[in-house]
């Protein structure tokens, strides 16, 4: 293995692992030296067991492809993103000051709208929003906490530094992978433990029931916490249960439960009903309840609108957190740091240019083959174009489209995602990533160690999804050297 | 535990179907042995394992002749026979996929074994040089993820309606084997005498109990002594009356059990009434009639009581 590590080229990105010169940083020698020492059949051995125990603990996701659903095994690649705890501390407060600001702004969004009046955020971009529920004006849910859950993308530029992507407020998934992804380096490489400390990541589904336990509406020892799933067809189904599992909750879909005559949400026992105090629902605000969203969703409950506004369950994420959720308010997160915070926000945003403001507009016209132009309003990588591997003919197909629909697009500047040293084959080469961090907000904030790193298999690529050829990396926040 | 009502009727069924596809398997297998002892030219036929599976229906739609082949074919590895052992453990593998957060982790991984052992196997096993080993398989991981249950599951709701589905289903099944049995002797005119022990033997071993049988009752297999000893051993695991008492165990602590255990109560003393040393073959298969009518009723209370939703 020592050849292809000598050979290991970052190029112009910067490494997590790996510096310019081609040494390994400081915090990954250890683990380097290790893989370096390694045969190749050493390494495909190593492989094969993270596969096998993958299949075994049936780690899977689900893509819709030509009409049908098909269960994937999870891609892995054993290599992990190592961060120094000191780097880390900084995301971490600054993640928790940025999802502090935006519940404060969903709170104030569906109360007094301050930001609008004092112009901080234009009033149309939320308003006009499909994200903004009307129906959800007047709540305000506990602690100010909505997003309880939030999933932010980040991303790590040339210069090393972290920047946030984007916020995922509605229902974040993959941190069922993050855990996952430990316990596999555990499995099939143990001896890489032993001169580390690395930051356990295990304890999120108790820290998760602590959040979601902190909303109850009633004052109870153990509050009768529910996943609700859309079901098996889901792509994320797995992480439904595993989570319901890791909780000890029970999963439930719709139908297992009814809104009373009393306004209360009761879910469907064997013992006769048995009343919810919380809802961690793991499906869209529109499929919610009938009787105020989608009429003809059959994956919610109706009437459980009724119940959250009359305070008699707690759902989480808040219906209608998905307002601070779209890449045109995305731009304004710093201000809303400042405005309500009068804080300096501790990460960085990339720069946004939104297409509904004309000197924006300009710009990214002019400039569409230097940029990432992106839908508002899509997630999972679709629909959007990056600038320098474009075609002419798709640049003429966006300007259209952002002419048409100024409101409906953003661009930002094609940032260099970093890489990491990647498996690919019997070579270990370079490939690009990001990291989803998770942050939970109740009672009390708290951020994940690390998070989901996932991982661009294809060479060159910058599309991590794993609906679209992306992979994972455990990711380590480890302390100090040794 | 609380269960959810969705959850409790997924794992009914899952024990269900993993009952009726060992049962049948079980089935075959003391069927095939049987025609292999008795002399060709007076073998029952296969016929009757399609009457007593209340298959024939199913069967006729795409098949003509009701040889070995075809009926084997049908109830072995048909998807589109619901009673097929491959069906039915297709079906309980989709039960447990999504019951899975409420039990044991293995339980998943050996249903999702033995479903990929039929689906790889059942069509090619229909012939008698493979058939054995595939129903000796199909029994064997059957068994391994019920001692799994019985070993690791809590005895709680979750394996409350596990074994009210197990027994609901044995009892069925035993019901039938019996009835292939009184079926096969019904259908022959020749000398009772010498086929008669061997078709009782036959039953009995489909129910592993005909050493059960020869310690209790005696060495000599005889048709009124071996349909009491299945029908009324309360003892006997697979007899009616152990099913019926093992319902009625997990029911009566259950809140809603009016009708249900009126039901169950109703079966016991039907089958306590019934002598079988009294009855002729004819009696004995009206009385299974009724006996399956029973069992047919008690589910569909337990899914009025407990699965289905209407509590609002």
């Amino acid at each position: 293995m020592k050849s292809s590590w000598n050979t290991y080229d970052t190029g112009p990105f910067f490494d997590e692992l790996i510096t310019p010169a081609g040494t390994p940083r400081v915090a990954a020698r250890r683990a380097v030296n290790l893989f370096k020492e390694m045969t190749n059949e050493e390494m495909n051995a190593r492989r094969s067991a993270a596969e096998l125990a993958i299949i075994d603990m049936g780690i899977s996701f689900t893509v819709y492809s030509e009409g049908e659903n098909i269960d994937r095994a999870w891609p892995f690649d054993m290599i992990p993103r190592i961060i120094t705890g000191k780097d880390w501390a900084k995301v971490s407060r600054g993640l928790a000051q940025r999802t502090r600001a935006l519940n404060a702004f969903i709170d104030d969004i569906y109360n007094q709208q301050r930001i609008l009046k004092d112009g901080i955020v234009p009033a149309e971009t939320v308003l006009e929003s499909g994200n903004y529920k009307a129906q959800c004006a007047g709540m305000s849910p506990r602690y100010g906490a909505w997003a309880h859950i939030c999933g932010t993308d980040l991303v790590r530029d040339k210069d090393g530094r972290f920047y946030v992507l984007e916020d995922n407020l509605r229902v974040p998934s993959g941190v069922s992978y993050m855990l996952e992804n430990r316990e596999i380096t555990k499995r099939v490489l143990p001896e890489l433990f032993e001169n580390y400390s690395v930051q356990p990541v295990d304890d999120y589904p108790s820290r998760l029931f602590s959040t979601l336990a902190s909303l109850s509406p009633r004052d109870r020892r153990r509050p009768c916490v529910v996943v609700l799933t859309p079901g098996i067809y889901n792509s994320a189904y797995f992480e439904h249960s595993f989570l319901a599992r890791g909780m000890g909750a029970e999963l439930v879909e719709g139908s297992d439960m009814f809104v009373d005559d009393d306004d209360c949400l009761y879910m469907r026992t064997v013992d006769g009903p048995e009343r919810v105090d919380v809802v961690y629902r793991r499906i869209d605000d529109d499929f919610l309840d009938p009787e105020v969203f989608r009429e003809d969703s059959t994956l919610g409950v109706p009437g459980i609108m009724r119940a959250w506004k009359a305070g008699n369950v707690a759902i989480a994420n808040a219906p209608g957190s998905g307002v601070a959720d779209d890449k045109v308010v995305y731009a304004f997160v710093p201000d809303m740091i400042r405005y309500y915070l009068n804080e300096k926000p501790a990460i960085r945003s990339v720069k946004t240019y939104l297409c509904m403001i004309e000197k924006d507009r300009e710009y990214v016209l002019n400039n569409l083959e230097k940029l990432v132009v992106k839908p508002a309003n899509e997630s999972g990588g679709y629909g959007l174009m990056v600038g320098p591997h474009s075609t002419s003919k798709q640049r003429d197909k966006f300007s259209r489209l952002i002419q048409e629909n100024p409101r409906n697009y953003i661009a930002q500047p094609t940032l260099s995602l970093s890489t990491a040293p990647t498996y690919i084959g019997d070579t270990v080469a370079p490939r690009h990533l990001d990291l989803r961090p998770f942050i939970l907000s109740g009672k009390e904030t708290w951020v994940t160690p690390g998070g989901l790193t996932r991982v661009a298999l294809v060479e060159g690529s910058l599309v991590v999804n794993s609906s679209q050829g992306g992979g994972s990396k455990d990711t380590w926040i480890v302390e100090g050297s040794r | 535990m609380r269960l959810l009502s969705r959850v409790a009727e997924r794992l009914y069924w899952m024990a269900r179907y993993l009952e009726r596809a060992e049962d049948t398997a079980r089935l075959l297998r003391s069927h095939t042995h049987l025609i292999m002892d008795i002399p060709s030219g007076s073998e029952p036929s296969w016929e009757v394992l399609l009457q007593t599976l209340d298959a024939e229906e199913g069967f006729s739609r795409n098949h003509r002749v009701a040889n070995e082949t075809n009926v084997l074919r049908f109830l072995m590895a048909d998807l589109e026979n619901l009673s097929s052992i491959a069906r039915s453990i297709q079906a309980a593998r989709e039960n447990v996929r999504t019951t899975r957060d409420v039990l044991p982790a293995e339980v998943w991984e050996h249903v999702n074994e033995l479903y990929h052992y039929s689906r790889e196997h059942s069509a090619s096993s229909v012939g008698r040089r493979n058939r054995h080993r595939f129903l000796e398989q199909v029994i064997g991981r059957c068994q391994m993820i019920n001692g799994l249950i019985m070993t690791t599951l809590c005895r709680d709701h979750t394996n409350r309606f596990v074994r009210i589905g197990h027994l609901l289903e044995r009892a069925d099944m035993t019901t039938r084997v019996l009835d292939v049995g009184i079926g096969t002797l019904m259908n022959e005119e020749r000398n009772p005498s010498t086929t008669d022990p061997l078709v009782w033997a036959s039953v009995l071993s489909s129910l592993s109990a005909l050493e059960t049988y020869r310690r209790t009752v005696g060495p000599l297999v005889e048709g009124a002594e071996a349909v009491d000893f299945i029908f009324r051993d309360g003892t006997l695991p697979r007899s009616l009356k152990f099913c019926l008492n093992g319902i009625r165990e997990e029911l009566a602590p259950m809140q809603n059990n009016t009708a249900a255990m009126k039901v169950i109560d109703r079966a016991r003393r039907s089958l306590s009434r019934f002598d079988p040393h009294k009855a002729g073959r004819l009696d004995m298969h009206r009385f299974i009639d009724k006996f399956q009518a029973n069992l047919l009723a008690l589910g569909t209370e337990i899914n009025v009581a407990w699965f289905l939703t209407e509590q609002a």
